[in-house]
């Protein structure tokens, strides 16, 4: 397979129709007539989604379209029960992963899907992806990760924000040092921070690489100005809005 | 020995509290939330005993998951996909009883239902009892799918408790020899 067969055509959905369930889905659920659309932004931690993910936003909303933001662990639902639980030293991999699922459903449901049925642009800081290629490093069944995450619904598009584990450590000690989760110290590799940083972030980015193709991630060099990134998205969502969509007036 | 309960885990109890106080849960996050409970207690109260050799007694298993969210309209495979993890049991049996004796139980508890325990959340029915009727008749049919799928063991739970644990206890001594044979 050519370079050119792969990621633009097939869309980001790893050949699901975008706006459909990956797999078994939410059979309560009805997803007909839903226009509005999901953009995630992917990629590990330090590279910057969030601030990305800002200035999306306030484009977009000048533009005229309905915009909500949504991100890791942020449910209402669950977000004490995580917090507890990485401050706890109880968690598993297997309810870690689980754990995120849940915080992904309770989203999913409440915020995403009405959304998308009001007509909305849903930016999504991290997707299931990170819940997979945070499992991948700690052995958790790839199949079995998939499966569970068929109820999500497959993005219109996923932009991945790429960097090497080097140009991300300076970065994140920049910011505002590296935290333990990571590091992946539950993993447990060793005791200096900066090595286990380092080896963690190596494997989550082989992770990310991986599943590129698999779900056609748009990819985007990290490393460049906060400007240069921003007009990158901008020029490929535009584009994608202008061949699916004008603005929609959001329903009440 | 060891017991173990449905739904125990420290870990898990603080967001099924909240879930459930505020009638926030969905038939997925009550699909997961459980999990997560059932993969918790596995890894502390399920594995180190039979590690150690001991006979574990679990109050409901996995099947409980597979019966309850299908009948709140999770997906049927999804969810047994979901509990791939779970150890199998050694034997697994299952107390049967007819809609009515259930509802008849039920209401002779005299204690008030709670509303995820009558499927109030599915909005089948304003009446607790009614919601209860339809939510177990729906609970019932999945396990009856169950017992052939997994091999469940069934003792007709119609009778008295001393007859139920008559037959009971032939399962398990006749399952225990089996093994040590």
């Amino acid at each position: 397979m050519s370079p050119d067969d792969i990621a633009p055509d097939r869309g980001a959905h790893g050949g699901v129709t975008p706006g459909r369930s990956f797999g078994h889905g939410l059979p309560y659920l009805s997803l007909e007539d839903c226009p509005g659309k999901i953009i995630a932004i992917e990629g590990t931690d330090g590279v910057g989604r969030s601030t990305q993910i800002r200035l999306l936003r306030e484009w977009l909303e000048v533009r005229g379209y309905g915009v909500i933001e949504t991100g890791w662990t942020r449910s209402p639902l669950m977000q004490p029960t995580i917090e507890l639980a990485k401050s706890s030293n109880t968690l598993n991999k297997l309810t870690f992963v689980l754990l995120y699922a849940c915080d992904f459903a309770d989203r999913l449901e409440k915020e995403i899907i009405p959304a998308l049925k009001a007509g909305f642009i849903v930016l999504a800081d991290r997707y299931i992806y990170t819940a997979i290629a945070r499992a991948g490093v700690r052995s958790v069944d790839s199949q079995w990760i998939r499966r569970l995450y068929g109820f999500a619904i497959a993005p219109h598009l996923v932009f991945y924000l790429k960097i090497d584990a080097d140009a991300l450590a300076r970065r994140v000690l920049e910011a505002s040092g590296i935290s333990y989760w990571e590091a992946g110290m539950d993993m447990k590799s060793g005791d200096d921070i900066y090595d286990s940083f380092r080896t963690y972030q190596r494997q989550l980015l082989r992770e990310y690489a991986a599943m590129s193709d698999e779900f056609g991630f748009r990819v985007i060099d990290g490393r460049k100005s906060i400007k240069n990134i921003q007009d990158e998205l901008r020029r490929q969502i535009g584009e994608f809005l202008e061949e699916t969509s004008a603005p929609a007036t959001p329903r009440a | 020995m060891f017991v173990t309960d449905w739904n125990s885990s420290v870990l898990v109890k603080a967001a099924t509290k909240t879930g459930k106080k505020k009638n926030a849960l969905t038939p997925m996050t009550f699909s997961l939330l459980h999990a997560t409970d059932f993969a918790d207690r596995q890894l502390y109260n399920i594995i180190p005993p039979l590690k150690a050799g001991m006979i574990v007694l679990a109050d409901r298993y996995a099947y409980t998951a597979f019966a309850r969210d299908v009948a709140r309209g999770v997906d049927r495979q999804w969810v047994r996909d979901l509990y791939s993890f779970a150890v199998r049991p050694n034997l697994a049996v299952y107390f049967r009883v007819p809609i009515e004796v259930s509802v008849e139980r039920l209401l002779a508890r005299r204690v008030k239902l709670k509303f995820y325990e009558a499927g109030m959340d599915m909005g089948w029915s304003t009446n607790p009892t009614e919601s209860f009727r339809i939510f177990q008749t729906k609970v019932l049919a999945e396990y009856d799918r169950i017992v052939d799928e997994h091999d469940l063991m069934v003792v007709d739970a119609r009778g008295s408790i001393t007859e139920q644990q008559r037959v009971f206890r032939a399962l398990v001594s006749e399952n225990l020899e089996k093994l040590r044979g």
